[in-house]
């Protein structure tokens, strides 16, 4: 009787511990299997939480990067208006050194751009992030790359990496001539213009323009890279789903069936202890014997 | 055949009458006693007192209602319901470390370790990044202490328990040998020891709460062995129980100076044994397999990278930090040896200081198997399932022998319990063959009165 009263009051706890907590498996006893894979769901989890945070600081710096090639286009397109007007012969030397100041006015800039920094760190020095990646010489002003061209790759699944940047040397270079950047090509315009060579000021045009190109073609990394993290997020959105609810079915109590298995518990407790209350007053052979 | 005769026979029955209502007696009040066994008076044919006609009735003897062999079926199963419940609840403080929703486990720091780094994957020069790294291995470092911590504090618990288990399996053995002798000497002599066997199977039933045997029964009554034969008791000599320590520092069990440690199967001194011994040594040894083998593993990719000012790595996690070396205590001693973020050899040998490829390296950890156990996710998986698998198999076992025993205690008090409606049963029939003697010899003295009135009084005819 003792022994049935203890079953059915383990029976109750436990019923109870599943209702209140809402979980079937409260410790690895409970249900080692469905633990331990409880344990492995949950680096799988933390992974895929980490997955996305990745591709969030991963996205913030590629839009840096994005908009700041955007300014860098936005110049050169300028640039190269002003190499077609420098070029159109209808100017006097005069024009053509205001236009030769305006374009050494966008070289700086093109410098400035070209040294982007994020959370301290050059965007366009390949993976030398620490230091200035374009460095114009003291005394001849010649601006020279002084970064790697290596890239980074960051994990952002399960077998997944997408690259983090483009050095500067796959931007501002030509593909097909590393030795002509963008500097030099503006730094061509403006000594053509400056000598009044008509010929030089095209060339020199042609030279930026080719360079525009170049920016457009790399600024596509950024873009396309963007939007992968961002599929690459609502798939982690709905594997991270998938793993809650397979954590669900791991260690959730059925509530239905908890709260079934309490209600039989409890009948079988009061029924024990009315059947022990009734033992303390059952007869025997000697209430009779008087 | 005389009325002389008669009355002898009808005194005799009296006596009988008599001893039978002390039995009876004896019976009701022991009914809660533990280890009696009712008795019952065995009658026989007394005999015959001249003529050979005339017989009366004997007390032959008195005996224990007694089934051995239940007897020791019943000590078997609590020997193994004990062993079971106490390896259960030896092991049950040590399973919550390892639960899916421990805080700071050693699967969730190891996890946020590998987040960590991820982290600062994306930003490898960032000072905060490189510091939370480090962070994140110091609590990996503490995770696995702590959980070595609770592992070594449920072995000293069980070793506690072992000696103080000894001490009482010693005393229970003693009283048993005293008790036996007892009962060898009362048999030489002939005598009755009813009372004697009854505390002898009293005494049996706690030992084997403490601790399993088995049991031989020889001229010089019973003999005690473990389960290897190894003697306990023989006769009235009880080979004493003590404990020595072994190379481990925990305290080994001696019989009469032999180590019978490993020979000892069931009861609460079989179960601390087993939890100490068995679960949670094995449960050291592979905490300390993994934290050598994750920490190896670490420090191989560290040391094959430059860290943020160019030098090349240094061992992260100390012990070991080199190949060789044994795992022994390295769950309870790892620790984190770098002192600044800019030591973390993110990049390849050699590489700039925004390089993270020798991280790359690093994060691959995660999903390599780096351990006896798979990848460090899997090991403590592992873990996971032995810590709750051997505690869910001794509630399984528990449960299962703690049912039979009900059953085996249900049928060892129909047969050796009082049962009080017999015994009053009894009373009354002792009662009635008592009356029915007595009148015999009051109709024998009305008879007597009369042969030797006769003559003296006028009968009135």
């Amino acid at each position: 009787m003792v022994n049935l009263l203890n079953y059915a009051q383990q029976a109750q706890d436990n019923a109870a511990q599943e209702l209140s907590t809402g979980r079937r498996v409260n410790q690895p006893s409970d249900d080692p299997a469905a633990e331990a894979a409880m344990v492995q769901e949950n680096s799988l989890s933390a992974a895929v939480d980490q997955y996305t945070a990745n591709s969030d600081s991963l996205t913030d710096v590629l839009n840096t990067g994005d908009s700041t090639l955007s300014s860098v286009v936005t110049l050169l397109q300028r640039a190269v208006t002003l190499g077609v007007e420098g070029a159109n012969g209808t100017n006097n030397q005069t024009d053509l050194n205001s236009i030769a100041a305006e374009v050494s006015t966008i070289q700086s800039q093109m410098l400035s751009l070209a040294n982007t920094s994020y959370a301290g760190q050059y965007l366009f020095a390949g993976t030398a992030t620490g230091t200035a990646p374009y460095v114009a010489d003291p005394t001849t002003g010649a601006i020279t790359y002084v970064g790697n061209g290596s890239q980074n790759k960051v994990q952002v699944g399960t077998g997944l990496s997408v690259a983090t940047n483009l050095p500067g040397s796959s931007i501002f270079s030509q593909p097909n001539d590393p030795n002509t950047t963008v500097f030099t090509a503006l730094q061509s315009l403006i000594t053509a213009l400056q000598s009044g060579n008509s010929s030089g000021i095209t060339a020199a045009e042609g030279q930026v323009s080719d360079s525009l190109n170049a920016v457009n073609t790399a600024q596509v990394f950024y873009g396309s890279t963007v939007d992968e993290l961002t599929t690459n997020e609502n798939y982690l959105a709905q594997e991270k789903l998938n793993i809650t609810t397979y954590e669900n079915t791991l260690v959730s109590a059925d509530t239905a069936t908890a709260a079934a298995d309490a209600a039989q518990a409890q009948t079988v407790l009061t029924t024990t202890v009315a059947a022990t209350a009734q033992i303390d007053q059952q007869v025997n052979l000697l209430t009779y014997l008087h | 055949m005389g009325l002389t005769a008669d009355l002898n026979v009808s005194v005799q029955s009296l006596l009988a009458s008599t001893e039978s209502m002390d039995v009876t007696t004896t019976n009701i009040a022991n009914q809660n006693t533990p280890g009696y066994a009712r008795r019952t008076v065995v009658l026989e044919e007394a005999a015959p007192v001249d003529d050979g006609a005339s017989t009366g009735v004997d007390v032959k003897t008195i005996q224990s209602i007694r089934d051995n062999v239940l007897d020791l079926s019943i000590n078997a199963a609590t020997a193994q319901q004990n062993l079971s419940s106490t390896v259960s609840s030896s092991l049950s403080p040590v399973q919550n470390v390892f639960a899916d929703t421990a805080a700071n486990s050693i699967g969730s720091t190891i996890d946020a370790f590998f987040s960590s780094l991820q982290q600062l994957s994306t930003a490898p020069a960032t000072d905060s990044l490189r510091a939370g790294v480090l962070t994140a291995a110091g609590n990996v470092a503490s995770a696995f202490q702590s959980t070595a911590s609770v592992v070594t504090q449920a072995q000293q618990q069980a070793d506690q328990s072992v000696v103080q288990e000894t001490a009482q399996a010693n005393s229970l053995l003693q009283q048993i040998a005293a008790t036996n002798g007892e009962i060898t000497t009362a048999q030489n002599l002939g005598q009755s020891c009813n009372s004697d066997q009854d505390q002898l199977s009293s005494l049996l039933t706690q030992l084997s709460a403490i601790v399993g045997y088995n049991t031989v029964s020889g001229s010089d009554g019973l003999t005690l062995t473990t389960s290897d034969g190894t003697p306990l008791v023989v006769g009235n000599k009880a080979y004493a129980l003590t404990n020595q320590l072994n190379q481990s520092g925990f305290n080994d069990v001696y019989a009469g100076g032999t180590d019978i440690t490993s020979t000892i199967q069931g009861g609460t001194l079989g179960g601390y044994l087993q939890s100490r011994d068995q679960h949670l040594a094995t449960m050291q040894t592979q905490l300390d397999q993994f934290a050598f083998q994750f920490a190896q593993a670490v420090n191989t990719v560290q040391t094959a990278g430059s860290d943020a000012t160019g030098n090349t790595g240094v061992a992260l996690f100390d012990p070991p930090n080199t190949t060789s070396g044994t795992a022994t205590g390295a769950a309870s001693s790892i620790s984190v040896a770098l002192t600044s973020g800019s030591q973390i050899a993110a990049a390849a040998s050699g590489g700039a200081s925004g390089d993270n490829s020798n991280l790359t390296q690093m994060i691959a950890l995660q999903n390599q198997s780096i351990t006896n156990g798979g990848t460090p996710d899997e090991a403590f998986s592992n873990l996971t399932f032995s810590i709750g698998n051997a505690i869910s198999q001794a509630n399984t076992t528990a449960t299962a022998t703690s049912n039979i025993l009900t059953q085996l205690q249900n049928q060892q008090s129909s047969v050796e319990g009082v049962s009080l409606d017999e015994e009053s049963s009894n009373l009354m029939l002792y009662e009635r063959s008592y009356q029915g003697a007595a009148k015999v010899i009051s109709t024998i003295d009305t008879l007597m009165g009369n042969v030797l009135d006769m003559g003296v009084t006028d009968p009135g005819y």
